[in-house]
């Protein structure tokens, strides 16, 4: 086209050099008509390089006219009017022509800028529409890659599934599924055949799944009617367990009761299940006055059996260490904290088992076993009910309380330290001293109670270590009997003290014949003192330094009195009374001081009561020794005093006259006088 | 260990109706509960304990102590002196009960160990107690027996010269047993109360007996007759009325009498029968004897009085008794010479050197 478009122009060019001056003269004629289209068909038949050539032409012939006019204006001035008219008419022509010239070349430059603007533009925007369909059909394609590279990468759900393997598939599956001539060598067929071999086989379990449930609630439905057949029995056999109640206790025999504690017991922590199990086969078989109960709170015990304490003690143990320390660190008064955990560790179990010893004389011990958890230690507290009234005495104060009922029922048994050696670690984390200082709270932990619910310790300073199978059921005879003797004789002590505070010693008719029937020396006064104050006194040394006052034992101080002379006697009181007897320490003040240490008579009234009293300890099992003790350290007062400086006529009547009868009234080497009271006769002689 | 416990068991003089009725092996901790109360009993009665009496045996390596129980214990003086003694070597070798009543005094023969307390007196081999067999040999009883009570011996002494016991006692007589025959051949009687000490003058044939009426008697052994009779209360330098007129000590060294009780302890020239010198010692003196040239007496108090023949006292040794009643110094072995005494406790103090007390036996 534009090759076309270029020979007409060149075509036209070619025309118009030839026709130049008529087609000037034709467009001056049809000026006023067919300007505008002859002008551009014009310029289509214009070179413009003649066009370019005509102009410098015209431009020439300009600047030489230019300069002729300027030489002639210069010359006419200076040689005056030479210039003829004619000649200056013919250059303002040419002048003229060639200003048109210019002015037509000029238009039609102007015409030529706007073509080749037009074209161009045209010619971009067909560039553009190219580039945009180029651009469309980029994407298209990206497109298109990512469609296939998604189809790729599609995962089948079938790879998931745990097929049965190909071997199994062929031995299996039937052959309309399996089709082996086409899977064997397609392996897309094989995994289609074995996906639908899968499918087979799920539809039959889930066939067999359905049948299962249905045979389920079908038991189930048959269960669920046998319980409600089971229940309807219940009400029954309540009614019936009711109506037999009556009989029961009429033929005393109190099965309830005992399913109800063994339903309890089985709670109980072990050392207070074997002591419950024990203590109530014991009392079954040898005692009937022993009775056994369960007290406590028994949803409490019940939420405890349940988790596995052990392993978490532990951890909870060192946390806690640690977090002492830190505690410890940061501020210095935890003291709330260590008192939770000694709480802690010193909780005992919420039940605990109650003994109710019953004595002839109607009294009852009463004793409360705990199990401390965490120390792994029983302690026992003790409590006595009496038929009678017994608050009259008041030095026997000490005699019923808890601390001293049960100190050393057996050897060495003060129950004021654990037994178990373990604790004392225990203690020391949580800053317990001494466990003496806890014993009024818990209860003592006496070696007898830990062999009772067969715990068993070894100790540090052990000379005998000795097996004993059934730890618990070897000693609950014997405990028992000790238990038992040993209230007996408190309240008989508790008896015998309220007489002595009134100054009465109570003489039973067994014991008479030990005594002569006039005793003239009286008891004066029997008050209890501390350990202290009786190691503090001065004739008491010797039994002290021979270990015979112990911090267990009771302590008591007693006078007797006849005229001007008073007896004071330091009486031990062992907690094993009657078993170890009291001992005495004599101090006479009469006409001076004198006593058991520099005496020899006073010397031989203590060994009179402490030594030969066997004879004095009455029938068995010998509650009255220590007022037996007392009426004879009254009548070997009353020897010691009337036998007294007998000779040698002191002016005035004998303060203490001869009524004693004494065959000699000094014996042997160290002049002894007769202390001895022989009983038919009546007379006194030495030992 | 059970065989220990029950030696314990047997040894004691415990009443057994609380003894254990069980066995030994099931009941172990009941049984150790009974040896307890078995051990507080010992413990008592070793505390209210006196000796009353010692003898050292021929050969002088044992010492025997008599107590108020009727015990008699031998004691090893060489295991006891030897230099690793230990505590066990204190105490006694054999232990053995010879009368019912408090052993008062002991003498030691050639080859026997007689000993006295209640009314009898019992022979004992020395041979054989060293050899821990105790068979009584011989048992005599002096004077003629009361009913209701029976006189109690409170002092034997040997007399070399015709080997003859003297013994003093409860009955106010003094009996001669003829050690040769085992009869009592004479009886010396005079004093109006029982006799405390007796006493041998060896080269006159003297027999001296102090008594509880205040009387010191002199008596022939050939006549058995009173030669002589001290009323020594009666002396105003000597009495002490305070204390009583009782004579419990006499002792003779030649012409010397030491003689002491009631009154102050005296010292007397029995040609001129006066007291030369009397010792101001407290309390009452129960036992006195010379040595070299000095006396030593025991009485109440717990010390050993050195006093000079002049009437000083030069030192008094403390012990562990409250009072003393019997002295005895070792004169038979000159390895083992040692003087022991005994009082209301159930130690026996003993003296190496006088100045100062050693050590104690014990029971």
């Amino acid at each position: 086209m534009s090759s076309d478009a270029l020979k007409k122009r060149k075509s036209k060019v070619l025309r118009s050099e030839g026709g130049t001056p008529e087609m000037k003269r034709g467009r001056e004629l049809d000026q006023q008509d067919v300007r505008v289209y002859s002008e551009e068909v014009e310029l289509d038949g214009r070179d413009p390089e003649q066009d370019y050539l005509l102009y410098k032409e015209s431009c020439e012939g300009l600047a030489t006219l230019m300069s002729e006019i300027q030489d002639l204006k210069a010359n006419g001035a200076k040689e005056g009017v030479r210039i003829t008219q004619s000649g200056e008419t013919y250059v303002k022509l040419i002048l003229c022509i060639h200003f048109m010239n210019l002015k037509k070349l000029n238009r039609l430059a102007h015409m030529r800028l706007k073509r080749g603007r037009d074209q161009t533009h045209e010619a971009k925007q067909r560039v553009d529409v190219l580039h945009l369909q180029l651009q469309n059909l980029l994407y298209e394609v990206l497109h298109l890659q990512k469609e296939i590279s998604k189809c790729l990468e599609f995962k089948s759900k079938h790879e998931d599934i745990d097929l049965v393997s190909e071997e199994e598939f062929y031995q299996e599956a039937p052959a309309e599924i399996s089709r082996p001539h086409l899977t064997a060598n397609d392996p897309h067929q094989l995994t289609l055949a074995r996906l639908d071999w899968e499918l087979e086989q799920r539809k039959r379990l889930a066939e067999k799944y359905k049948e299962s449930l249905a045979t389920k609630e079908k038991i189930q439905k048959s269960i669920e009617v046998k319980k409600e057949h089971l229940t309807s029995l219940q009400p029954g056999l309540n009614a019936i367990m009711q109506a037999s109640l009556p009989v029961q206790q009429y033929l005393s025999m109190p099965f309830e009761q005992i399913q109800k504690q063994t339903e309890v017991a089985r709670h109980l922590p072990p050392p207070l299940y074997v002591l419950f199990v024990q203590a109530n086969a014991y009392g079954q078989a040898c005692d009937k006055n022993l009775t056994v109960s369960i007290s406590g709170d028994v949803d409490e015990a019940k939420a405890l059996s349940k988790p596995p304490e052990d392993s978490q003690d532990d951890e909870s143990d060192s946390d806690a260490e640690e977090e002492q320390e830190k505690t410890k660190r940061r501020r210095p008064t935890t003291g709330g904290q260590l008192d939770e955990k000694r709480k802690e560790m010193l909780k005992r179990h919420p039940l605990s088992l109650c003994l109710d010893l019953k004595c002839k004389d109607g009294s009852i011990l009463h004793l409360y076993f705990y199990y401390l958890m965490n120390l792994n230690i029983m302690t026992v507290k003790t409590k006595v009910s009496t038929s009678t009234d017994l608050s009259t005495a008041i030095s026997a104060g000490d005699l019923l309380k808890s601390d001293t009922l049960l100190s050393c029922l057996y050897t060495g048994d003060h129950g004021r330290e654990t037994p178990n050696p373990a604790n004392r670690y225990q203690f020391d984390k949580v800053g317990i001293v001494s466990f003496v200082d806890y014993v009024d709270e818990l209860g003592y932990p006496y070696m007898w109670v830990q062999t009772l619910g067969g715990l068993h310790f070894p100790k540090d300073s052990s000379e005998v270590c000795v097996e004993i199978n059934s730890l618990s059921a070897s000693q609950m005879e014997s405990t028992m009997k000790l238990l038992r003797g040993r209230v007996q004789s408190r309240l008989a002590l508790h008896k015998q003290f309220a007489s002595l505070e009134h100054s009465i010693i109570p003489v039973s008719s067994e014991c008479q014949h030990l005594f002569p029937a006039k005793i003239m020396s009286s008891l004066a006064r029997w008050t209890a003192i501390t350990h202290e104050d009786y190691m503090d006194l001065p004739y008491t040394r010797h039994v002290t330094d021979a270990g015979l006052a112990k911090e267990t034992d009771l302590y008591f101080m007693t006078v007797v009195e006849r005229g001007t002379a008073r007896l004071h006697a330091a009486v031990v009181l062992s907690p094993r009374y009657p078993a170890v007897s009291p001992l005495f320490s004599l101090c006479l003040s009469w006409k001076g001081e004198r006593s058991g240490r520099t005496d020899d008579n006073l010397r031989a009234m203590e060994s009179e009561v402490n030594v030969f009293k066997s004879e004095l300890q009455g029938p068995r099992p010998g509650h009255q020794l220590l007022t037996n003790q007392i009426s004879r350290l009254c009548v070997c007062l009353d020897v010691y005093l009337e036998t007294e400086g007998q000779d040698d006529g002191v002016e005035g009547p004998r303060e203490f006259p001869r009524e004693k009868m004494c065959l000699r009234t000094v014996r042997g080497p160290n002049r002894l006088k007769p202390f001895k009271y022989n009983h038919p006769q009546g007379f006194f002689s030495h030992r | 260990m059970t065989s220990q416990l029950t030696a314990v068991l047997c040894r004691s003089s415990f009443d057994h109706q609380m003894a254990p009725k069980y066995n030994i092996q099931n009941h172990l901790q009941l049984f150790l509960f009974y040896i307890e109360l078995v051990c507080i009993v010992c413990v008592l009665q070793l505390l209210h304990m006196s000796v009353f009496s010692q003898s050292f045996s021929p050969c002088g390596r044992y010492l025997a102590a008599g107590n108020n129980y009727g015990e008699i214990a031998l004691f090893s003086l060489s295991a006891a002196l030897s230099p690793d003694a230990t505590v066990q070597s204190q105490k006694p070798v054999l232990t053995f009960t010879a009368h019912e009543g408090p052993v008062f005094t002991l003498i030691s023969s050639d080859c026997h160990l007689l000993s006295a307390g209640n009314g009898e007196i019992s022979a004992w081999s020395w041979t054989e107690l060293i050899k821990k067999v105790t068979v009584s040999l011989n048992t005599q009883q002096p004077g003629k027996q009361h009913d209701l009570i029976i006189p109690e011996i409170n002092a034997m002494i040997i007399n070399p010269r015709d080997n003859s016991l003297v013994v003093g006692g409860g009955d106010n007589n003094v009996h001669i047993l003829d050690l040769e025959h085992g009869v009592f051949k004479s009886v010396l009687q005079g004093h109006s109360d029982y006799i405390h000490c007796v006493s041998v003058r060896e080269r006159e044939a003297d027999i001296l007996s102090g008594s509880e009426d205040g009387a010191v008697r002199i008596w022939d052994s050939r006549m058995d007759q009173s030669v002589h009779c001290i009323e020594v209360y009666k002396y105003e330098s000597c009495a002490r009325p305070q204390y009583g007129k009782w004579i419990s000590c006499v002792t003779t060294d030649s012409d010397w009498m030491l003689c002491g009780g009631g009154p102050s302890l005296s010292l007397w020239h029995l040609r001129s029968l006066s007291p030369t010198s009397i010792f101001p010692l407290t309390g009452c003196q129960r036992q006195a004897a010379f040595h070299q040239d000095m006396i030593l007496a025991v009485g109440d108090g717990p010390f050993v009085s050195h006093c000079l023949l002049g009437g000083e006292v030069k030192a008094q040794i403390p012990c562990t008794p409250q009072s003393l009643n019997t002295l005895q110094l070792n004169t038979n072995s000159t390895e083992h010479r040692v003087l022991t005494a005994g009082g209301s406790s159930d130690h026996i103090e003993v003296f190496t050197n006088l100045s100062y007390r050693a050590f104690s036996l014990s029971f």
